[in-house]
């Protein structure tokens, strides 16, 4: 119990005339100190469940603690979290100092020991020298950095950061994401990251936590989450999946069209109808385990992948495949594909 | 057609600026009765204007008047602006169209009314008669103008200041207020020029204690027509744009850094 920071039970929130809930019952706890993920389509409650954490909303149902205590009952200016906005709202009339060393005034710190933090923090997000420009005369990237720098600043309780990535080219996000990371790593400070870019979760997050219309589907590691999905929308949410049917024979062995038997890893019980998925990355080439033979329908040389569908039986796969400069395989022709078992994931019964 | 255009807009501003040449013009005439054009120039209806004791008191109370209703009407319209921006309430509807109301009633329906209303409780010929009235008109302007500069503030900003520790009156203290200056600025200069410049509802309301510069300048008409009027007005525009150009000035400059 004491390691669990923060913690969230059961909530729900149904704004005043909608007629769902946006958050539905969810539930998820972290330890101190870690940087956990949440992503989701558009709409799905993500920014939603963050202003309830921080208490911009009030939750129709369910608990928010701190340390295993209730918050509701403590206003926002006292939670002591630190957010990045998805829109930094960074303070228009003050100057990029003045921005960061807002919450420290807020927490009565002396002038001396606030000039010198917001010196610090300033460097940590490598604006030094910057400290007196004015907001407006600040790039993207520089405000975001800001509105980062002034939420870390206060060594908060819980940093909370809404797509703090979104409005950044690709180059300075990449930049970014390390940054955040590095930042967050060396003050140790328990995270919650919004995004609905699953690369720049599974790269940044210790856990993810995936939602889906309100619901969250599934928490774990970007491991867990990305090899052992447990509901097909995580599988296709996160990364790319071919999906079969198939009736399990014997343990962990199903009997699905087109490869004859298929060992995979998961529970399931003899006889029963299942749902499994295969990352095309992770067909390979050649008779290894699973393997079956199949018709080249369609293929795309894209430089370091070859992306193909394969026909076996009536099930289609997508197949990627590492390219090289020998001979590779062209449509129409039979190929021998494999998999191994560990790479066949059981995603549920069949629908 | 470009150069008729400009034709006809320079026309248009002739037009619009014809009494204020006129008035200029007259107000270095030496004669003791309005004329045009003048027959000899000099600056001694300008003299008699400053040294005219009835003017100048009249011109005191009414900087007093307009500061202090501008003041007023300024804080009236925030909190007014953030009723009818922030909260949803019963009624929310009814009062902003009763706040603006004003705007739609001609001054001298208004100024009957005001009289009827002040003149029971002892209030005509009053300071907080004529300022009452004056609130009447001004705040329909200062509600404007800072509703507007209101539902620009993003509320993003004032949650932000409040997750990072912010009470809400710190928030109002240290971002609403100075996110919405501009609009309380306008309004209070606004409500200060209006103010200083009524006269249809102010001759209803003062006589002799009060009496403000423009109720002074019509009773002067009645008796006597020279070109000190015409001195006077010209002091009064300048003033008037005086005050414009200050604010546009100090506001513009601030949007500038
Ligand atoms: N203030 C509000 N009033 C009513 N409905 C709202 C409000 N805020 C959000 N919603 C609704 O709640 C749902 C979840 O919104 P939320 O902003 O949490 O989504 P999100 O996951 O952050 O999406 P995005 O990725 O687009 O930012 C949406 O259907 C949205 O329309
Ligand atoms: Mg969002």
């Amino acid at each position: 119990m004491t390691e669990r920071h923060v913690s969230v039970e059961n909530l729900v929130k149904t704004y005043p005339g909608a007629a769902k809930p946006s958050v539905d019952d969810v539930s998820f706890s972290l330890p101190r100190g870690e940087m956990l993920a949440l992503l989701g389509p558009s709409g799905c409650g993500k920014t939603t469940i963050l202003r309830m954490i921080a208490g911009l909303v009030e939750p129709t149902s369910g608990s928010i603690r701190l340390n295993g205590r209730e918050v509701s009952g403590i206003p926002v200016y006292k939670r002591n979290m630190g957010m990045v906005f998805q829109a930094y709202a960074l303070f228009p009339h003050m100057t990029v100092a003045e921005n960061i060393a807002f919450g420290l005034e807020m927490r009565g710190i002396a002038k001396a020991d606030r000039a010198a933090k917001v010196a610090r923090a300033l460097d940590l997000v490598k604006l030094s020298g910057l400290g007196d420009r004015r907001i407006t005369q600040l790039s993207g990237g520089q405000q975001q950095r800001c509105a980062i720098a002034r939420s870390l600043v206060i060594e908060p309780e819980l940093l909370l950061l809404d797509e703090p990535l979104s409005n950044l080219d690709a180059k300075l996000r990449d930049e970014m994401r390390d940054e955040i990371r590095e930042i967050q790593g060396r003050t140790g400070v328990t995270a919650i990251f919004v995004t609905h870019d699953q690369d720049e979760a599974l790269s940044m997050a210790d856990r993810l936590a995936v939602m889906s219309a309100g619901r969250l589907e599934q928490i774990g590691t970007p491991r867990q989450i990305f090899d052992r999905p447990e509901t097909e929308f995580v599988a296709s949410f996160i990364g790319a999946g071919n999906f079969l049917n198939g009736r399990v024979t014997a343990a962990g062995e199903a009997a699905v069209d087109g490869f004859g038997a298929l060992r995979f890893v998961g529970d399931a019980a003899v006889g029963q109808d299942v749902r499994l998925m295969v990352r095309p990355h992770r067909l390979v080439m050649g008779g290894a385990a699973n393997s079956f033979t199949g018709t080249v329908e369609h293929i795309v040389y894209r430089g370091q992948i070859l992306t193909m569908t394969v026909r076996a039986g009536e099930t289609r796969l997508q197949a990627d495949l590492h390219t090289h400069a020998g001979a590779l395989p062209e449509k129409g022709q039979t190929v021998t594909l494999g998999v191994a078992p560990e790479d066949v994931t059981f995603i549920g019964r069949a629908a | 057609m470009k150069a008729i255009r400009n034709l006809c807009l320079m026309l248009l501003y002739l037009f619009l600026l014809a009494p204020i040449i006129v008035v200029f013009i007259v107000s270095f005439d030496t004669r003791q009765y309005l004329a045009f054009p003048p027959e000899s120039w000099s600056f001694g209806s300008y003299a008699k204007v400053f040294a005219n004791d009835a003017f100048i008191a009249a011109f005191g109370r009414s900087v007093v008047i307009g500061l202090v209703v501008g003041l007023i009407a300024v804080a009236i319209g925030m909190l007014l602006s953030m009723a009818l921006v922030r909260y949803k309430f019963r009624g929310r509807d009814t009062i902003g169209f009763l706040v603006l109301a004003p705007f739609l009633v001609p001054s001298i329906v208004l100024a009957v009314g005001l009289m009827l209303v002040l003149s029971p409780m002892g209030l005509l010929d009053t300071y907080a008669g004529i300022m009452l009235a004056h609130l009447g008109i001004t705040v329909p302007y200062t509600v404007r103008t800072i509703t507007m500069s209101l539902m620009a503030v993003d509320r993003r900003i004032e949650e932000a200041a409040m997750v990072h520790g912010a009470s809400p009156f710190t928030v109002f203290r240290r971002i609403t207020l100075p996110l919405v200056s501009p609009g309380l600025i306008a309004g209070g200069v606004i409500a200060f020029l209006i103010s200083f410049d009524e006269a249809t509802i102010s001759l209803f309301i003062v006589s002799i204690r009060t009496s403000t510069l423009p109720t002074e300048i019509y009773r002067y008409l009645e008796y006597s027509t020279d070109p000190q009027i015409a001195a006077l007005s010209v002091v009064l525009i300048l003033i008037s744009v005086a005050v414009v150009v200050l604010v546009e000035r100090l506001i513009g400059l601030r949007k500038a850094i």
